[in-house]
């Protein structure tokens, strides 16, 4: 008798153990986004991967468009069968049930804004939920007389040797006193003298 | 009866406990699939990363280096090649792909100072900066346009035209005062050295003297 009140009183310990894990598994709430991809593959997948894409390369194939940029600028002007989701709102319910829809067709999804840089946060983030076949358009938007202009440009070009601009300001500034003393010369101008006039003296009255 | 069955099961009951508690312990082999989720949440990384303070321009920049601000180091997240073409002064070389090493670390999570990146424009730049405030480091901020705008505003700025309102006179005096800090230099800098020189060199002056000219003497009445 005494060996069976043991045991109830374990079994009811270990029920009353498995039921508080049981409930604390269930009330677990998932957060709404989860990392898929942590941080150090990430960044290999955004040094080796190629993830830029150009004007052209958009117009010749099938793919979804999501334009980053706020509903006003998007509304102005955007590329043909664009979607909208600007870049703050891009965790919130609707656009996540998009996104998602849109994972499951396997199709790419390309993004854009203003300037390709616009577009490195929202895709750093989708990317690292996990969205694959994500890509940045390398495209410059900007209004010229309310119709929207598209450009192709390339992302971290260096577009200027400033060691090269700075010596050369030094040579031109070396230079530049050169010509100094010429000009100093030149003042030397030749003033014709005038000859005064002799006046035929005039006699008295 | 019964009893003798409920006897029967519970003398297994410490084989079934056990079993229960491996069953628990395998699930903690599935653990580690929540190492992936590091750092801050998703929604906090959005909302610090839509923030525009998280940018510095290159006029705050120069000001700051010219003043010799402690405060803060510069990353270069470049490859090398283009670090040592031209790099701002002082800055630290990181090249992206390098940039969760263990030796980078140290730059970047401490407490004691502004990190700030530094790109060709600010794309690299925001991609480090992404990854990083993901991990929660602290300080974090980007320069505004990169090498690219730091070219075109500190070390070649535009002369402003006329019709431009007076403080972007005074930007532009600072711009071109910055731009000297980083070692252009501007004809009329050495102009201004020169002027002695030159003095010397100026041939002295003829003034001439106007004669009176002497009328002639016109005869009286």
């Amino acid at each position: 008798m005494k060996e069976l009140e043991k045991t109830k009183r374990i079994s009811i310990a270990s029920v009353l153990f498995i039921l508080v894990v049981l409930i604390g598994l269930l009330t677990y709430k998932r957060p709404k986004h989860m990392y898929a991809v942590n941080s150090k593959t990430t960044l290999e997948n955004i040094t080796t991967e190629n993830y830029l894409i150009s004007l052209n390369e958009i117009e010749n194939s099938d793919v979804i468009l999501i334009d980053i940029r706020n509903q006003y600028e998007f509304e102005k002007g955007h590329l043909n069968n664009a979607l909208n989701m600007y870049a703050p709102e891009i965790l919130n319910e609707e656009n996540t049930g998009i996104l998602e829809e849109l994972k499951s067709t396997n199709k790419t999804i390309i993004m854009y804004g203003n300037t390709p840089e616009e577009v490195v946060v929202p895709f750093m983030i989708l990317h690292q939920l996990g969205y694959q076949n994500l890509k940045i358009a390398t495209i410059k938007n900007s209004y010229s007389q309310n119709k929207l202009i598209t450009q192709n440009i390339v992302v971290e070009k260096s577009e200027a040797d400033i060691n090269a601009f700075i010596s050369e300001s030094i040579k031109k500034a070396a230079l530049q006193p050169k010509p100094t003393p010429k000009v100093i010369k030149t003042p030397k101008k030749i003033i014709p003298i005038k000859k005064k006039k002799k006046m035929p003296v005039e006699g008295g009255c | 009866m019964v009893n003798r069955k409920v006897a029967k099961v519970l003398t297994f009951r410490y084989k079934i406990l056990a079993g229960i508690f491996l069953l628990l312990a395998a699930g903690l082999v599935l653990l580690p699939k929540y190492e992936k989720h590091e750092g801050i949440k998703p929604e906090e990384l959005l909302s610090n990363a839509i923030s525009p303070e998280r940018y510095i321009s290159t006029d705050e920049l120069a000001n700051k280096i010219i003043n010799q601000d402690p405060s803060f180091i510069m990353i270069d997240v470049r490859n090398e090649n283009e670090f040592n073409k031209y790099s701002i002064p002082n800055s630290i070389n990181i090249p992206l792909k390098k940039l969760l090493d263990e030796d980078a670390i140290g730059y970047l999570n401490q407490n004691q100072y502004d990190v700030i990146f530094i790109s060709n424009d600010h794309f690299y730049a925001d991609q480090a900066w992404v990854l990083c405030n993901r991990l929660d480091y602290k300080n974090l901020r980007v320069l505004k346009g990169g090498i690219n705008n730091w070219y075109l505003t500190i070390i070649n700025p535009t002369k402003p035209t006329e019709n431009m309102p007076a403080e972007d006179f005074e930007l532009y005096s600072f711009r071109k005062s910055a731009s000297m800090f980083f070692g252009v230099v501007y004809p009329e800098q050495l102009k201004i050295e020169k002027k002695p020189e030159v003095k010397k060199v100026t041939p002295k002056k003829v003034i001439p003297i106007k004669k009176k000219k002497k009328m002639p003497v016109e005869g009286g009445c």
